[in-house]
């Protein structure tokens, strides 16, 4: 099979998945200040996309106004054909389908690792607590901190937060995992351990929306990368098409300052 | 336990045993200073340090001199304080029904022993730490003896001075058993520190619940041997008898409370391993919250119970709400119910707000407790949805419901009937008595209010917001006395007809409702100590308003605020005092102005003053020490 037959082969198969966010011309202002201009874009499901772009561009606002953190005043965001509204109960069904990852963890201090882990399921989704706990633990076991169960985050790594932060995420059954800038408050130690995790939920089949600095990350596992800076969608491509010929100057301008 | 409990207490274990084997690679721990060591170090480290030592060490001493001064002197009338003990603890309740009180005492300290042996209470004491606590304690009698003056400069009536005593015959005759004591005391600590050796010492541990038994053991076991001085009669007249001491009233009663207590502790213990945490925690919980209330009107006061009226009025209206309610809030908790179920909801509190707007224009009679009770079914109701689910969790949500019930139904069928006991007048407690079931009660009030006024005042809804601000805002501009002095005098007049409010409810609702407003404001500064970034997770994860507020913003805005809310419950305490404004006869005011006003002790303030000053201490200083405690162990600052 010729590249372009691959490449139609895989534009065909990205075409037929259903659309799981549709960002529909996004505008938001803080006071007078416009913070996402217009921005229009499609995740399917299956797809791992990556934001790229320097600070200050918009990226973290556009990824936390598809789970409601921020309330765009513009546009459409539709989550897996539920329209994001001020209506409570699209919001609630939205959130259940959308986890989130933080950069600063946000784990809650006060309950063990484990309590953090069930503590949506029992509550949220009505779980019996032995049922949680098995759960908490098989996620534990595959963000390869299983011993850490009884332990408090205060007494944990920044890496290890992180993926307990993760775990948290996908007790919940999500169908869509937000990541905003996952590593950023790493060690770059602890950066990989974080990284193998989410490259493992991204084999597995994850929707993920990725907001990152770490363009190996982007290189290897991103099926799209949009580019956006001051608010707009500068450049929408493939990993290859992003690193090796990209089309913008301002593209052009932040690779050739990062890389 | 479950597996998953067994996986992580082995893993804990194995975690424990590699510690212990690399322990050769651990650093050494600093050795302890010998006490010449450590004054050098800790209190002449500087000229300037040894200059401040010098100077606060004076002016400590010569303060020390002289509260031993005051409190030596022989023109000191510790008899006043002494002899009217029954007095200052429980006022002029009636002799013959004294026993209530000892059942009330006995059932605070047998829960008191139950709770400490379930929580499994009490942590090592190190060797090391007593031998320091008995140092101390030795060094501070010597000082006492050795410091106390013996020349007191008095006057006989006719104006000539009467002789000092020397130093040293007073020493002969007096003095010498307690500086015997004292350095006796100072030996044994003295003993234990070098004796022991620095190893034995810091590795040797002894359970802090048995210092605390055995303290209490020896205090009580002193009652068999000491006589402690003579006892006035209570009722009316106040005598001084000779021939009856403090001890042989009390030392039975005493000894059969610490017994209970005693045993108790080791049903605790033995029921420790047997029941699960969250259960066990809240029916102790709830039984501390029913204790004041029972003992107030249900052992001091004694209902006389009219049981006619019972079987044909209450029981039945109890068993008409239970039946009813409960068959309301099962169709409530059905698992397809949804939004209908919350308008259902709603308008049950529409109807019970009306019920009370009603009875306070009277448009139509209804008793008082029935009020209540719709109030508490349409609250109750409102939060079923969140129990909405299986079989389990709505049998569980109903008993919860019918316990809620009957315990609201016991207490408004207690309370408003006429008391059994004879007493003159109007107030049946007094003295320390009254003062620590106010505190109770109106802490355990003011607390649920006060955070509900925080979340209220923090909350996004304008109507909430704006009249919970309303409220802090009045409450902390007025005076305690104003508000009590409303609350006991003009607030009744505001109330429907028909329903009365036992006289203690009133001022323990002013001060509860003062408080509430002090503590809102503690609470709301923990609350804008908690960082964005923990709604924002809770608000991913899906968790409600309500779910997140009670399981990750309010423990760590409590967690963070303990200093204040301990403090507040402190103030609250000592404010008791103010009860004197309705015409209670409290602790304070029995020091101040009853024991003067007796023929025996005119004018004798000071001592009794004293007295009741180092009960509040010691009553404050053990709630801030447990604060302590309580922030160790919730890990505040570390987590």
């Amino acid at each position: 099979m010729s590249i372009s037959d691959a490449t139609t082969a895989v534009n065909e198969d990205l075409a037929s998945r259903p659309d799981m966010i549709i960002s529909d011309g996004v505008d938001k202002w803080y006071g007078d200040f416009q913070a996402l201009k217009s921005v229009t874009a499609t995740i399917k499901e299956r797809e791992v996309v990556v934001v790229l772009g320097p600070s200050g561009s918009g990226k973290s606002t556009w990824i936390r106004c598809i789970n409601r953190l921020e309330v765009h005043q513009g546009g459409r965001i539709v989550v897996d054909d539920v329209e994001l509204t001020n209506d409570t109960r699209n919001i609630e069904k939205i959130r259940s389908e959308v986890g989130m990852v933080f950069q600063q963890f946000n784990l809650f201090p006060h309950l063990t690792v484990m309590d953090n882990i069930t503590l949506a399921p029992k509550w949220v989704r009505k779980i019996p607590r032995p049922e949680a706990e098995a759960t908490a633990m098989q996620l534990l076991e595959r963000v390869g901190i299983p011993e850490q169960a009884s332990k408090y985050p205060g007494q944990l790594s920044g890496g290890q937060q992180q993926r307990v932060a993760i775990a948290r995420s996908l007790a919940m059954e999500p169908k869509i995992m937000l990541f905003d800038e996952p590593t950023s408050a790493l060690d770059p130690e602890m950066i990989s351990e974080v990284l193998d995790v989410m490259k493992d939920l991204a084999r597995g089949g994850m929707t993920m929306m990725v907001v990152t600095h770490e363009m190996g990350f982007a290189r290897e596992v991103a099926d799209r990368i949009i580019f956006m800076e001051s608010g707009e969608i500068v450049e929408v491509g493939t990993p290859e098409h992003f690193f090796t010929n990209p089309t913008e100057d301002r593209t052009k301008l932040f690779l050739s300052q990062i890389l | 336990m479950t597996n998953l409990e067994q996986t992580v207490v082995e893993q804990d274990l194995r975690n424990l045993e590699e510690l212990v084997e690399a322990s050769g690679n651990l650093p050494p721990e600093a050795p302890s200073l010998s006490p010449p060591e450590w004054i050098r170090k800790n209190l002449f480290s500087s000229p300037f340090n040894s200059l401040l030592t010098v100077i606060f060490g004076l002016f400590a001493l010569w303060a020390f001199r002289a509260m031993l001064a005051f409190t030596f002197s022989p023109i000191r009338v510790w008899r006043a304080p002494a002899t009217n003990a029954r007095l200052m603890l429980a006022g002029v309740y009636p002799e013959s029904q004294f026993v209530r009180i000892w059942v009330l005492l006995a059932l605070t300290m047998g829960l008191a022993g139950l709770s400490m042996g379930i929580v499994r209470a009490g942590s090592p004491l190190s060797l090391k730490r007593i031998s320091i606590w008995v140092m101390t304690t030795g060094t501070f009698l010597v000082a006492c003896v050795l410091l106390t003056p013996t020349s007191w400069n008095l006057v006989n009536e006719d104006g000539s001075p009467i002789p000092n005593e020397s130093f040293g015959t007073v020493m002969s005759r007096r003095i010498w058993p307690w500086l015997v004591l004292a350095l006796i005391v100072l030996g044994i600590g003295l003993a234990m520190w070098f004796g022991l050796g620095e190893i034995r010492r810091r590795s040797t541990f002894v359970p802090s619940v048995g210092v605390i038994f055995g303290a209490l053991i020896a205090a009580v076991g002193s009652l068999w041997v000491v006589p402690y001085g003579h006892y006035a009669l209570a009722d009316g007249v106040y005598i001084s008898e000779p021939g009856r001491t403090v001890a042989m009233s009390t030392k039975v009663p005493f000894t059969v409370c610490l017994l209970i207590m005693l045993a108790m502790f080791v049903v605790g213990r033995a029921l420790a391993g047997r029941v699960s945490y969250v259960p066990s925690r809240f029916a102790l919980g709830l039984v501390w919250t029913l204790l004041p209330l029972i003992g107030i009107f249900v052992i001091l006061r004694d209902p006389a119970f009219d049981y006619g009226y019972v079987m044909s009025v209450d029981v039945p209206l109890f068993l008409a709400f239970a039946v009813m309610g409960s068959a309301i809030l099962w169709f409530l908790t059905g698992p397809s119910l949804g939004e209908v179920g919350r308008i259902i909801a709603t308008g049950f509190l529409l109807l019970a707000v009306f019920n009370w707007v009603a009875a306070f224009f009277g448009w139509y009679p209804m008793l008082q407790k029935v009020r209540f009770s719709f109030l508490l079914f349409a609250l109750v109701a409102l939060v079923a949805h969140n129990f909405a689910g299986d079989r389990a969790t709505r049998v569980r949500f109903i008993t919860g419901w019918l316990g809620a019930l009957s315990i609201l139904h016991y207490f408004a069928t207690v309370i408003n009937t006429p008391r059994t006991i004879d007493l003159v007048q109007e107030q049946f407690m007094m003295g320390l008595v009254l003062t620590l079931m106010v505190a109770a009660l109106s802490t355990l009030a003011s607390f649920p209010l006060g955070m509900i006024l925080a979340l209220g005042r923090t909350s996004e809804m304008p109507i909430f917001r704006q009249l919970s601000t309303l409220y802090i805002e009045f409450v902390r501009g007025v005076p305690l006395l104003a508000i009590l002095f409303f609350v006991a005098n003009i607030l009744p007049l505001f109330l429907p007809d028909g329903m009365n409010v036992a006289e203690v409810a009133v001022v323990v609702a002013g001060f509860a409702f003062f408080s509430a407003a002090y503590l809102a404001e503690n609470v709301r500064g923990g609350l804008q100590s908690i960082r964005r970034g923990q709604f924002e997770a809770a608000d991913a994860l899906g968790l409600t308003t309500g779910m997140r507020t009670s399981f990750i913003i309010l423990p760590q805005a409590l967690r963070a605020s303990i200093p204040q809310l301990v403090g507040q419950a402190i103030a609250g305490f000592k404010e008791t005092s103010l009860i004197l404004i309705i015409g209670s006869l409290d602790f304070l005011l029995i020091a101040r102005s009853t024991i003067p006003n007796q023929t025996e002790f005119f004018g004798n303030k000071k001592e009794g003053l004293l007295v009741v000053s180092a009960v509040y201490f010691l009553g404050a200083f053990a709630m801030s020490k447990y604060s302590q405690k309580m922030e160790r162990r919730l890990g505040v600052g570390e987590r």
